[in-house]
């Protein structure tokens, strides 16, 4: 089952609901408190990355068995140079984002270090992140 | 160190009373960055010491609590007697986090909780 939540832009007040409910979902669905950790870890800064950066948009969650998937999309503008995104500590957020804790330019690095498989698209009519969870394998490995 | 002990020690205040449990603390983080208590704290497999850790932290804001409920840590202590408001106590209610403050700032409330043998968590760097 395929659940949608939207996402608005520069707003902190309901940052977080989507993952917040992503990981009461899957507390329902018995996944272990490790992989529970790391993919609810990587669903909020996906979710703070489009608060502070997009337009607005949306995220999809579903449950495949053995695996979770998240979809991330926004509206724009999009990333310019995803290799330099992707570098530790390099950010574009501004003063209100670091009051609110976040924007040091962690986000992407911390997703991908928390994810089985990552696949970030952008153009500047949207950015669409796709992550995927293998729950069995992460379980038995750590 | 109990937080019950913690929170007459060191005079604080407790915004979520009907939360307060008697639990044993044994592990501490503090940041006001998020981002950092994401990762650090997510590397953490073991998950008793996530069940024994304090967030320490001067944001008084929504997103300490979300951070909390994203990682498995229900303690967050506030610094510089920084009151949250309504809506963030009543997000702590919502996610069973105890959320509770004192005057001392990050580095000496942080120093005299190490004193105590509490313990900093560190980057796992095998995650």
């Amino acid at each position: 089952m395929l659940t949608e939540f939207q996402i608005i832009a520069r707003n902190y007040e309901l940052a977080g609901r989507a993952s917040s409910n992503l990981k009461k979902a899957l507390i329902m669905l018995n996944v272990s408190r490790k992989n529970l950790k790391r993919i609810c870890s990587a669903s909020y800064e996906a979710e703070i990355n489009i608060v502070i950066h997009s337009v607005g948009g949306f995220m999809t969650y579903a449950f495949y068995g053995d695996y979770v998937e998240l979809n991330f999309y926004d509206d724009g503008p999009g990333i310019v140079d995803i290799d330099l995104a992707m570098t530790e500590g390099y950010s574009t957020a501004n003063e209100v984002d670091h009051m609110n804790g976040f924007g040091a330019g962690m986000g992407l690095s911390n997703i991908k270090k928390s994810s089985d498989m990552m696949e970030l698209k952008s153009s500047p009519e949207g950015t669409h992140l796709r992550l995927l969870f293998f729950l069995e394998e992460y379980d038995a490995s750590n | 160190m109990n937080l019950q002990t913690i929170i007459n020690k060191y005079e604080c205040y407790v915004y979520t009373p009907e939360l307060i449990v008697d639990k044993k603390i044994a592990y501490g983080f503090c940041s006001d960055l998020m981002s950092d208590a994401l990762m650090i704290i997510n590397s953490v497999q073991d998950d008793n010491i996530l069940s024994q850790t304090i967030l320490i932290t001067g944001l008084a804001t929504q997103q300490s609590i979300r951070t909390a409920e994203m990682l498995d840590v229900d303690v967050v202590l506030l610094v510089r007697g920084k009151i949250p408001s309504e809506k963030v106590v009543r997000l702590a209610y919502e996610s069973k986090i105890m959320l509770i403050s004192t005057k001392q700032t990050m580095f000496n409330m942080s120093g005299k909780l190490f004193q105590d043998g509490i313990i900093g968590i560190t980057y796992n760097e095998s995650c």
